[in-house]
Formats: structure tokens, sequence, C-alpha cells
């Protein structure tokens, strides 16, 4: 990510555990990027979107969104389904990382503008390396910047 | 009483047999009495025959008498032809009177009476013709004078009577005899008729409700068949949306038992990262070099001491799991029982549990508007229905103003009964409406504790009472809850078994 202002990742994940590995295994790749970790739907969308939910707080950010799908508040394709909605967060890229593996919620996310949908392997060997290509997935794209 | 195959063959069989001895017996009975009535009649002929010979024998010996007095009196033989006719005739007609004696054996006596007299009575009449005829006409006379013939015939007279009495009674006898047997015959006859006819009624009344069951159960069978595509139908319903539930279900459970999964395994081999820089320290011993040594430290104090966190969260985050999932399979499996429930006092009863914390403020309180008082259905799980929703209704209060709740229980279309809660809570978004009802999920804010099963417990519940659960919310508003139930378990277990 070699644009001129840093580009923030968003991790949305409930599971605090998932978000530590994940950080560390993103760290491992290089990417030294702020991750703004949210355990739930509710706090992201007020980030996102802030107070007013217009998303204008979001004009002018650079921000990749890590979106786990199972979130106990809301459901994640409903939070995928806004970020794509809002004019100032649709063109920042989302990486839906989840444990679904079902093939008609991964057409439904990338129907709705999901850029990346990547299934958490069980094993942690699986894990780790998908993170860590993530990684360097990440530290080679272009992320606009919102407008 | 329904007429079974089996009951109908048999009774049929039955009638039949019975008819049939009852048949054979009036033949037999015919039969003897016919018999009867033949002797009976043969005895009457019998008798007859006695008395018509008898007269017949008194007749003959009176024209010989007659003859002998007029051939006595005018001496002229033209007079003597009736006397020489009946002479002729005489022992023909006492042969007559001997054979048909033969059947009454208490005249024979009488009869061998008879027969010296007639003997004598001929020989007298002869003696006194023979002497007429010779001219000798005094003597004749004498003969007759002295009155022997008078007596012969007399006791002739009294004997033949004697004769024609007995074989009168016998007669009387035979006749009326003939008349019983007749008389019974006629009996028996009309008894067998009716005998046969009430059987002949038994079986046609058997046959007819039978005919009349097979028509009936024809008829069901028609309509129950005409019912079947609609029963298919919503069966089929019935399992594609209980196939949905299961596939979600499992869908839920692979996914939440999963993520802790991974948390296990991953800092798990987090750990054994970790444990590098310290295998390196203690081996350096005492050649360790600082960098070395906090390395170590590091690793211990703060890693392996967040690794060890998330898994032992982790491992317990699973088991809490594992026990969500046997609470709710648990309450699947558990046997409801269905009784008459006091529904008003059931809600009065959960409303006073929770009561405390929702007039806990100024202005708030719950308030209960119950129009039906009773509901056949399992109270457990009444119980805790009503406990579950009015728990949340306290729970996902908005924090900003006073509870208030409202329940209202109305009588719906076909009797069922339905429940509302309503609430002037913080609302549910309307895109979690069924969310909320899925096992371990939540909405909105996650500012209390909670697991996320209580509506899913709900819902399993008021389903297995054949029931079923509708929110209606406005995000930021307040929410109702509508549980609606059959009036009767029982009745919709049966129909749903049939």
């Amino acid at each position: 990510m070699t644009n001129g202002k840093p580009v923030s990742i968003i991790m949305i994940e409930d599971d605090e555990g998932h978000a530590r590995l994940i950080e560390k295994n993103i760290r491992r790749a290089g990417v030294s990027n702020e991750i703004i970790p949210f355990a739930n739907g509710t706090d992201a969308l007020s980030y996102l979107f802030g107070a007013d939910g217009s998303g204008a707080v979001s004009a002018g950010r650079q921000l990749l969104i890590l979106l786990d799908l199972n979130l106990p508040d809301m459901g994640g394709v409903d939070i995928l389904e806004k970020v794509k909605a809002n004019v100032h967060t649709k063109r920042s890229p989302v990486v839906v990382l989840t444990t679904t593996d079902d093939s008609r919620e991964i057409q439904r996310c990338y129907d709705l503008g999901a850029n990346v949908y990547i299934t958490k392997p069980v094993d942690y060997d699986g894990f780790a390396n998908a993170i860590r290509q993530l990684g360097l997935f990440f530290s080679v794209i272009q992320v606009p910047e919102t407008p | 009483m329904p007429i079974s195959q089996a009951f109908f063959q048999r009774s049929n069989a039955l009638l039949l047999a019975v008819g049939i001895a009852v048949l054979i017996v009036i033949v037999a009975t015919s039969l003897l009495l016919t018999a009867a009535n033949e002797r009976y009649f043969g005895e009457v002929t019998a008798a007859r025959a006695v008395r018509s010979a008898t007269a017949d024998l008194l007749s003959l010996v009176q024209d010989a008498e007659t003859g002998q007095r007029g051939f006595l009196l005018t001496r002229d033989e033209s007079y003597l032809a009736p006397y020489d006719a009946a002479s002729s005739r005489l022992a023909d007609q006492r042969l007559r009177l001997e054979r048909a004696a033969a059947t009454l054996p208490e005249i024979t006596p009488i009869l061998q009476r008879v027969n010296s007299e007639l003997d004598r009575k001929m020989s007298e009449l002869a003696a006194t013709v023979e002497a007429t005829r010779k001219g000798d006409t005094e003597a004749a006379l004498n003969l007759v004078r002295n009155g022997t013939g008078k007596r012969l015939m007399d006791e002739l007279r009294s004997d033949l009577s004697a004769i024609l009495t007995i074989s009168e009674k016998e007669l009387r006898e035979a006749i009326e005899a003939q008349v019983t047997a007749s008389a019974r015959l006629r009996w028996t006859t009309i008894i067998g008729a009716i005998l046969i006819l009430a059987m002949a009624g038994a079986a046609s009344w058997t046959i007819i409700r039978y005919t009349r069951e097979l028509v009936a159960a024809r008829r069901e069978v028609e309509r129950l068949n005409a019912g079947l595509e609609e029963r298919v139908r919503e069966r089929t319903d019935a399992l594609v949306k209980a196939n949905e539930e299961v596939q979600r279900f499992a869908y839920i459970v692979t996914h939440d038992l999963r993520a802790p999964l991974v948390n296990i395994m991953g800092f798990t081999s987090e750990l054994e990262a970790m444990f590098k820089p310290i295998e390196a320290y203690v081996g350096a011993g005492a050649t360790a070099t600082l960098d070395q040594k906090a390395a170590a430290e590091e690793a211990l104090r703060i890693d392996v001491a967040e690794a060890i966190g998330f898994i032992r969260s982790s491992t317990r985050k699973m088991d809490g799991l594992i026990n969500a999932i046997l609470k709710i399979s648990r309450e699947g499996r558990r046997e409801l029982r269905a009784e008459s429930v006091d529904l008003t006092g059931l809600i009065e009863a959960a409303a006073a549990a929770v009561h405390h914390q929702a007039s806990a403020e100024e202005g708030g309180g719950i308030e209960i508007d119950a129009q039906v008082p009773r509901i056949t259905s399992d109270r457990l799980s009444l119980d805790q229905v009503m406990g579950n929703l009015l728990d949340n209704a306290i729970k996902y209060r908005a924090p900003d103003r006073p509870i208030r709740i409202a329940v209202r229980t109305r009588r719906e279309r076909r009797g069922w009964i339905k429940i509302e809660i309503e609430d002037n809570g913080r609302g549910i978004a309307a895109t979690d409406h069924e969310r909320i009802f899925e096992l371990f999920r939540r909405s909105g804010s996650q500012n209390t504790a909670g697991e996320g099963i209580g509506l899913a417990h709900v819902r399993t519940m008021v389903r297995n009472l054949g029931g079923d659960i509708a929110v209606r919310s406005d995000l930021g508003k307040g929410t109702t809850f509508t549980v609606t139930l059959p009036p009767d378990l029982t009745a919709y277990r049966r129909s749903a078994e049939a």
C-alpha cells in the first residue's frame, strides 16, 4: 500500500482470538499499516458511517475492510451491502474472511460487491498461510481514496 | 358397533346352519305327524267299517225275521224272498264283520256271542219256516210264541248295539287324535315359518348393515383420497421448513464450534513458536545475551499468557455452545404433557417474577389484558416461553424511558389463541427479524450479557406446542412478539399424526 496516505485496515471480527491471530499473521507478512479492530457490526458501522449514518466521516479515508460474516449483532452481509451502497465507502476493497464455505453465501457476497472471499481454514497452518498471503496481497494492491 | 368381515361371515354361516336345522326339524315333524294322521285315518276307516258291517248284519237278521213273519202269516212262498236273500248273504256279512273287527280286539268276545246267537236265531227261523212248509202252522206259531226267537233277537240287538257303541267310541277317539295331529302339524309349520323368517330377517339385517358400512367406508376412502393431495402438500411444506431449519441449525453449529477451534489450534501453534526464544535462552545457559533474555522474558510473560488465555476462553466457549445445543436438543425431545392450564394465572405469575424490575422506575410496569382464561397445553413450555419473552422485554429496554410492557391474550379463528407481548424497548432492526430466532445470534448493540439462545429456544418450544412465533418491531420504539397456539395440544398432535 504505497499511496501517500496510509491505508487503514478495518477488521470487523467478533472473535478476539481470531482477530489477534489475523493481526499476528498480517504483521508477519510485513504489513505495518494501522489495523482498527471492531468486535461487532454496530460499532464498525458507526465508525464507517458516523453517528448520522451518512458515511461522510469516511470521506478522504483510505480503507480496506476485512469482514467476518457471522457477527453477534447483525449479519456481515448487511454490513457489506451498506458499505457497497454508500457513496463514500463503495470503492473501498472488502475482503470477506469467514468460516462459511456455503457456495450460495459466496455468490451472494460477490453479487453484493465483495472484492475477495476467503474461507478461514480450520487447521492453523492453512489459516496462517492464508492470512500471510493476504498480507502480501495487501502490500501490493492499490486502495483508492474514498470520495 | 361396526361389523367386521369375520363377524359377518361367521354370523351368516351360523344363521344359515340354524335355518337348515329348523327346516330339517319341521320336515321331520311333518313326516311324523303325517304318518300319525294316516294311522288315525286307517283307524277311522276301520271303525266305520265295523259300524256299517254291524248295522248291515242287524238289518239282514231283521230282513230274515220279516220274511219269516210274512211267510208264517200268509204261507205264501213269495213273502219268503227277504228271508232267503238274507240267509244267503248272512255268511258274507258275518265274514265282513269279523274282518273289520280284527282291528278292535275288545269286541272279539262280543262277536263270539253274536255268532252263536246268530246261529241259534237262524236255526230257530229255519225251524219255523220248515214247520210252516210242512203245513204244521200250529207248531211254527208255538215256536214263535215260546219267545226264544224274540229273546235271541233282543240279545242280538243289545250285543250289536254294544259293538256299535265301541266302534263309535273308537271312531270318536281316532277323529280326535287326527284333529290333534293336524293342529300340531299346523303349529309346527307356523312356528317353523316364524323361526325361518326371523333368521332370514337377521341375515338380511346383517347383510344390509355390512353393505352400508362398506358403502360408508368406500365414501371415506374417496374423501380421504380427495384430501390426500392437500395433506401431502401440507406435510411436504412442513418437512421442507423443518429441513431448512435443520440445515440452518447445522450451519450455525458448525460455524460457531469451528470458530473457537481455530483459536485453539492457532494459539497452540503460536505457543510452539513462542517457546523458541525461551529454548534459545535456556540452551545458551551462562552465555546467554541480554537480548536473548529479554526475548525469552517477553515470550513467557506476555505472549504465553495471552495464548493460554485465548485457548482457555475458547474451550470455555465451546463448552458453553455444546451445553446450549444439548439444552435445545433435550427440549425438543422432552415429552410434552397436555393439561388444562390457567393461562391468565400463568401470565400473571410470570409477570410477578419480573415485576420489581419493570416497576423500578416511575411510570414503568406490566399491564395484562387477558381474554382467554384457559388453554390445554404443556405448562412447563408455556412458563418458559412467557418467562423468556418477559425477560427479553426488560433486558433490551430503551435506556432513556421507563419500561412499559403489555401482555394480551385473544381468541383467533378456529379457536386458536394469540398471546401478544408488547414493549417500548429499543426495538429490532427489520433485517434482524428472522435472525433473532436463530441459535447464537443476537441483534443490536451487545451491551447486555447473553448467549443468543433464548429466542431460538422459545421458537423451538412454541413450534413443539403446534404454534408459531412472530415479531413486529420498530427500531428505537418497541417490539411486539406474537405467539399463536392451538387451543388443545392433544387435538393438534392427533391431527399431526393422522
